[in-house]
């Protein structure tokens, strides 16, 4: 449950927030591109616009020129109409041709790869176009040479007739310029005439006279630039840009692949995605892992105040049994010592009896002596009992003083060093040299150390027989304010069970009459009285090691 | 001064009596009392030698009663006997003039033991303070016989 909680807040947290900044950033940056996509289209097309139209103004501006820097009469001679061409190709090689019409449409002079002299276009549109306006830029249109072109035609009044001149633009040069536009990779730029109709080809596909495939909706003459996104016939999105030209009635169209033109949003879309999934599947992930470690370590803050409590518990526990097994041994001897001078009375009596001769050597006499001794016997027992548990109940105040374990730790263990060779156990002091001194009693120290020895040699008897033992006893500073000592064995362990009673009065696995269950809660009373702390560790079979942690001096 | 004189102080009748009528078989001629008060009066009454005092009585307790004969009869040998193990009730009694200590329960044998024991502690006290008056009793040889002139 605890886990849970823990858990989705912290993926839903960071997952919240991650999401939060990285839509509100994604938000901000589409709509960002997206206008200066839009705005950089815009600049394109209205820019190629004045260029386009500079360019038709320009040739209009050639033709204006030599209409007024020639008379009809000197432009119908075609030598004349040779040189000018040749100046007027100079500063414009996009013209293909130039003629001389007179006032009924008639091609009075040509110069130019076609044969068009003598040809009347009085019903021509262009021409009555010009006749009617004084010039015209026609839509690319077929004509008599069967080829598509467009052209310029200017006229002037001169004698109060009107003549003309005409020049075929190069629909090559002309698209090259109307082409020219390069965005992205699938920008592209064309004319379409007020029909719907190409006057330059598409890069992409689009023939010079065809109807536009997608179909444009144009725009109101003369209405300002438009952008709109619209599909192609393969369904690819295409950001369109259109205006109209001034000098002529054509749309300008500036066109590219949605995904060309906003490549820079997708990949900032593939990044956020990216971002995104990686960012959650770390979060999720890092959640786990953390949630994980924050719940074992409750488990183990847990598991370690439910310890402690029994610890405590048994620690008040224990104190209480000593002040009661005290108590309680105190009044038993007095009836043991009434008993025993019961016991010593009658000994007494028969003996007396028997050197009276009051009394026969019989088998029933006999009986009663043995049974007389037997009860002395337990009289003995009874008070080394409550002996022990007196020691138990009632340490004395330990009388403190700074002792320092790098000589004491030998000592003790000199006394026993003996027995241990007897037994073929291998006796090993771990003892380090930054050990400081403890505050405790010395004769109550070597008590418990002594009381620890003997167990583990028993324990290490039991398992190894005469070989094999080792014993090592430890010292080591615990942290500023406490010294371990330890005696570690490598016997035959304690059961988990019994691990939980060890310390406890009267629990014993010895055999009955070998020992009193005792010692170890003892020990357990005196180490607590100098303010320290004795534990077990053990595993059956393998060993067990008793830390004791006292006080450091000073 | 041949014959050791003992009281035993206890709140247990049946072990006084018991123990009265045990040493009664070895010889000794023992004196009970089941409270200090008692002890006190019977130590007024009869010259006795060895105490033996139970550390916990009701009312007056070993150790007060201790105290109380040592200060009025500071001749009187006094042993503890302690119900308990440890030596801190014993050290209580040594400090406040107690001979010895016995621990509950103890054997007859130990305790006429250590009676007998702190009874030849008295006698050699005895004889020295004997020794010592006569000393100041008789400075020189002379000092009799001025004494013995004189009335």
């Amino acid at each position: 449950m605890m886990k849970r909680i823990i858990l989705s807040c912290m993926i839903g947290l960071p997952l919240v927030l991650l999401l939060s900044v990285l839509s509100i950033s994604y938000y901000f940056f589409t709509h960002s591109i997206e206008s200066a996509t839009t705005a950089s289209i815009v600049r394109i097309v209205e820019d190629h616009r004045d260029m386009i139209d500079t360019f038709l103004r320009e040739r209009k501006a050639d033709l204006a020129f030599i209409l007024r820097s020639y008379t009809f009469k000197a432009l119908s001679n075609p030598r004349e109409l040779d040189a000018v061409f040749e100046r007027l190709q100079e500063k414009s090689n996009t013209f293909v041709d130039l003629g001389v019409f007179n006032e009924a449409g008639l091609h009075v002079a040509y110069h130019g790869p076609y044969k068009l002299v003598g040809r009347v276009y009085r019903e021509a549109t262009w021409f009555k176009e010009v006749m009617k306006n004084g010039y015209y830029i026609s839509d690319v249109f077929l004509g008599y040479r069967r080829l598509p072109h467009f052209v310029i035609a200017v006229g002037r009044q001169e004698g109060g007739k009107t003549w003309v001149i005409r020049a075929t633009i190069d629909t090559y040069m002309f698209n090259h310029i109307v082409e020219g536009v390069h965005i992205g990779k699938t920008g592209e730029a064309y004319l379409l005439n007020a029909k719907g109709v190409f006057q330059t080809q598409r890069r992409s596909g689009g023939n010079l006279m065809a109807g536009d495939p997608e179909a444009l909706e144009l725009p109101e003459s003369q209405s300002s630039t438009r952008t709109f996104m619209q599909k192609d016939s393969r369904g690819e999105k295409f950001l369109y840009a259109t205006t109209w030209l001034r000098e002529k009635n054509w749309l300008l169209v500036v066109r590219q692949e949605k995904s060309d033109a906003f490549k820079a949003l997708y990949t900032a879309t593939y990044l956020v995605l990216m971002v995104s999934v990686l960012g959650g599947a770390v979060i999720i992930l890092a959640a786990f892992f953390l949630t994980g470690r924050i719940v074992s370590r409750i488990k183990r803050a847990d598991t370690e105040k439910k310890d402690l409590g029994e610890q405590l518990i048994r620690a008040s526990r224990l104190a209480e049994l000593g002040e009661m097994a005290a108590g309680f041994a105190h009044e038993i001897n007095n009836p043991l010592q009434i008993i025993r001078s019961e016991q010593a009375l009658i000994e007494a009596i028969l003996s007396d009896l028997k050197e009276a001769g009051g009394l026969k050597e019989s088998k029933d006499l006999a009986e009663l002596e043995d049974s007389l001794g037997q009860i002395r016997l337990q009289i003995d027992r009874c008070a080394k009992i409550t002996q022990s548990i007196l020691k138990f109940g009632r340490q004395s105040e330990p009388l403190l003083e700074d002792i320092d374990l790098r000589d004491y730790i030998p000592q003790v263990t000199a006394m026993i060093s003996k027995k241990a060779s007897v037994h073929g156990i291998k006796l090993v002091h771990d003892i380090s040299e930054d050990s400081p001194l403890v505050n405790a009693d010395p004769g109550q120290l070597q008590q418990v150390l002594m009381n620890l020895l003997n167990n583990a040699f028993d324990a290490i008897v039991s398992r190894h027989g005469s070989e094999g033992g080792e014993l090592t006893v430890g010292v080591a500073p615990r942290d500023s304010e406490k010294v371990e000592i330890w005696v570690k064995d490598n016997g035959s362990g304690i059961s988990p069970e019994n691990l939980k009673k060890i310390f406890s009065p009267f629990f014993t696995t010895k055999p009955i009459g070998k020992g009193t269950g005792l010692g170890l809660s003892v020990c357990y009373g005196i180490i607590d009285s100098m303010g320290g702390t004795i534990e077990v560790a053990s595993e059956k079979g393998v060993g067990a090691t008793f830390t004791i942690t006292l006080p450091a001096a000073g | 001064m041949k014959e050791m004189k003992m009281m035993l102080v206890d709140d247990e009748e049946r072990f006084l009596s018991t123990t009265k009528k045990l040493l009664a078989r070895k010889g000794h001629d023992v004196l009970t009392a089941t409270s200090g008060p008692e002890a006190l009066e019977m130590l007024r009454e009869h010259n006795i030698h060895v105490v033996i005092l139970d550390v916990k009585m009701p009312g007056m307790d070993g150790i007060a009663a201790l105290k109380q004969i040592k200060r009025q009869y500071p001749m009187v040998e006094v042993i503890m006997l302690t119900g308990h193990a440890t030596a801190e009730s014993a050290v209580e009694g040594l400090k406040s003039g107690a001979t010895d200590y016995l621990m509950k329960p103890t054997d007859i044998e130990e305790l006429l033991g250590k009676a007998e024991e702190a009874f030849e502690k008295r006698k050699r006290l005895e004889e020295k303070i004997r020794v010592a008056q006569m000393r100041t009793l008789s400075g020189s040889p002379r000092d009799i016989i001025r004494e013995t002139e004189e009335p």
